[in-house]
């Protein structure tokens, strides 16, 4: 058979032709030349000319070049896609600002000894040579790490609930999780702090700080584990069943691990949840500058309780290091994110065994 | 009057409140194969269902009536619906494999799922797989993913799964329904020659089918939103070429339904 050779467009649908080629780049460039121009001219502020000139403008741009190209029924196209893009970018912008401002403002504090050392030596003269962040991410992995202890098994035992049983109970259940994921964190923190640190039943410590995470952390976790124990095919159970599997077997060896990596992304994000919470961890702990491995006894530092303390210390030096600080509490949240991410992402098929 | 090997007597089903089955009494003799046919939504999956327990599964599910097993019933006050589920093996409509395990823990996952031990467990899967006739397609890559066969060899590999707890029956409900007719002609062979050692009961909406593998037929039919029942059962042959009561003419001829 002869062979047919792709052509040069062999994606016909994305000929666009030229009406919509023109009206398009003229949509993207007329309105912000006019703005510029209009900016420099009066010397207007740019957040709210962007709202009173350009983005009418814009929209003014979209409608007519929807209507030249497609007419009539291309000028909803034209509005809805300059809405679209405008609010995306805006949105976009303001995040990568934020990301930028930490970034910026922190990476002076940061180098190797700002990861390990922990602030015992620094005093109001010390610089940026001395002193890190050390003892308060040990005191963060502590915290949350005993929250994740705890959690993890409620928030999969919870969805388990929710999804292998018909009990009555589930709407209850349901309701009170959605009710939780709602909980103000100080709310959470005020709770640990009047019940167990204002009756006396203990001091301020890491365990408090962790008992206060918990409500925050278990709904997350427990409503993305549901939704991926859902995602499992009733059909695989079912099978399990057939052969005479008691149902606790049954999901065991066959609904988890099918859900292995939604249960594995439920944790993550449910760390991810708490990492950052700060009015808790005011409350039930007080903040160290020296290293603590006791959850149970002493002030501890954490990510978010050095931020907040050097902050309001209010010297430059001080304000480096929170924002130092910060920077890290992002970049592990980041790790936290990507691991999700690849942890949930589709297995592709293992390789054939060499035969 | 005969011992047979599995019988279902004065067998009604409900869901919720609505009545879905009615008075169903089917002998299946040992070493035969028995056919249901009938429309849609009359009531033969539910059926097939009820013979190893599965049926109750559903919410809402309602059963009265026997099913006994070598004289037995099996939903006597103190039978554990898991030991009758060892017994009586299923295949369902679509193949369903387990995605994490591999095709040789997939054939012994019965096994390891009811927690019985067996030294033996290699030996296993190759009957297992020999009598599901996918041994010589599978031996040489036992521990890829099963996930990795195709549907047809899917679909035996659920049989093989089954046959691996040395079941005394077999339950299929439209086993082939989602095959291509190779794959079908071989799952249909697999049936013939397991019929020497089990009991098998399928569920088919195919009149070939039930023509070339059964030994008795049982037409199911559930007329203007009443309950489901059994029009006629008897001898594949005599459902066929001369049955009794005309609606059953009708439906194999493929007049309705």
């Amino acid at each position: 058979m002869q062979a047919v050779e792709r052509p040069k467009n062999a994606q016909p649908w994305t000929n666009l032709g030229p009406k919509v080629k023109l009206s398009s780049a003229i949509t993207i460039i007329a309105p912000s030349v006019i703005y510029l121009a209009i900016l420099l001219t009066t010397g207007m502020d740019f957040m709210a000319g962007l709202f009173t000139i350009f983005l009418p403008l814009q929209l003014l741009c979209g409608a007519w070049a929807g209507y030249y190209s497609y007419g009539k029924r291309g000028i909803t196209d034209g509005l809805l896609l300059v809405v679209t893009f405008f609010l995306s970018l805006f949105v976009f912008v303001l995040l990568a600002s934020v990301l930028w401002s930490v970034i910026e403002s922190g990476f002076q504090a940061l180098s190797p000894h700002f990861i390990y050392q922990n602030n015992v030596y620094v005093s109001g003269k010390t610089g940026l040579e001395i002193g890190g962040v050390g003892h308060a991410i040990l005191g963060t992995a502590l915290t949350v790490g005993i929250s994740t202890l705890v959690t993890v098994p409620l928030g999969i035992a919870t969805a388990v609930y929710l999804t292998e049983t018909r009990d009555f109970g589930r709407g209850t259940v349901r309701t009170l999780l959605q009710a939780m994921s709602a909980l103000p964190s100080v709310v959470s923190g005020l709770f640990i702090y009047s019940m167990l640190i204002l009756s006396g039943w203990s001091g301020y410590s890491g365990l408090m700080g962790s008992l206060a995470l918990i409500p925050l952390m278990l709904p997350t976790v427990s409503r993305v584990a549901e939704e991926s124990l859902r995602l499992v095919p009733k059909d695989l159970r079912n099978g399990a069943l057939a052969l005479g599997a008691p149902s606790y077997r049954a999901f065991f060896m066959v609904t988890l691990p099918a859900a292995q990596s939604g249960i594995v992304t439920a944790v993550l994000l449910g760390i991810a949840r708490v990492i950052g919470e700060t009015a808790p961890i005011l409350l039930t702990m007080t903040i160290a500058n020296g290293t603590n491995l006791n959850p149970l006894q002493g002030g501890m530092a954490t990510l978010p309780g050095y931020i907040f303390n050097y902050i309001l210390l209010g010297d430059p030096t001080s304000i480096a290091r929170a924002w130092g600080a910060a920077l890290v509490l992002l970049i592990f949240v980041g790790i936290l994110f990507a691991a999700a991410r690849v942890a949930s992402a589709p297995k592709k098929a293992k390789k054939r065994s060499a035969k | 009057m005969a011992n047979f090997h599995l019988e279902a007597k004065d067998v009604n089903v409900w869901f919720g409140a609505r009545h879905v089955l009615k008075n169903v009494n089917l002998q299946f003799p040992e070493n035969q194969v028995t056919a249901l046919i009938g429309p849609s939504g009359c009531g033969k999956s539910t059926f097939i269902r009820t013979l190893n327990r599965m049926h109750e599964l559903i919410p809402g599910a309602g059963f009265a009536g026997e099913v006994l097993l070598d004289g037995k019933d099996i939903y006597g006050e103190a039978v554990d619906p898991v030991d009758v589920r060892i017994k009586i093996g299923m295949v369902f409509q679509k193949p369903n494999p387990f995605p994490t395990m591999s095709i040789k823990e997939n054939v012994i996952s019965g096994l390891k799922l009811s927690g019985i031990s067996r030294p033996d467990a290699g030996d296993l899967v190759e009957q297992s797989l020999v009598r599901a006739s996918m041994w010589n397609e599978v031996k040489d890559r036992l521990n890829d993913p099963a996930i990795s066969l195709s549907g047809g060899q899917q679909q035996r590999l659920c049989i093989a799964r089954s046959l691996a707890m040395d079941p005394d029956v077999l339950l299929m409900d439209e086993p082939c329904s989602a095959l291509d007719p190779g794959s079908t002609r071989r799952i249909e062979e697999t049936i013939l020659e397991l019929k020497e050692s089990m009991t098998i009961v399928i569920v088919t909406h195919n009149m070939q089918q039930a023509q070339r593998i059964s030994d008795r037929t049982a037409f199911f039919l559930a007329e203007d939103n009443t309950p489901g029942h059994v029009v006629e059962f008897g001898e594949t042959q005599q459902i066929f070429y001369g049955p009794i009561d005309p609606r059953t003419n009708e439906y194999v001829n493929g007049r309705f339904g």
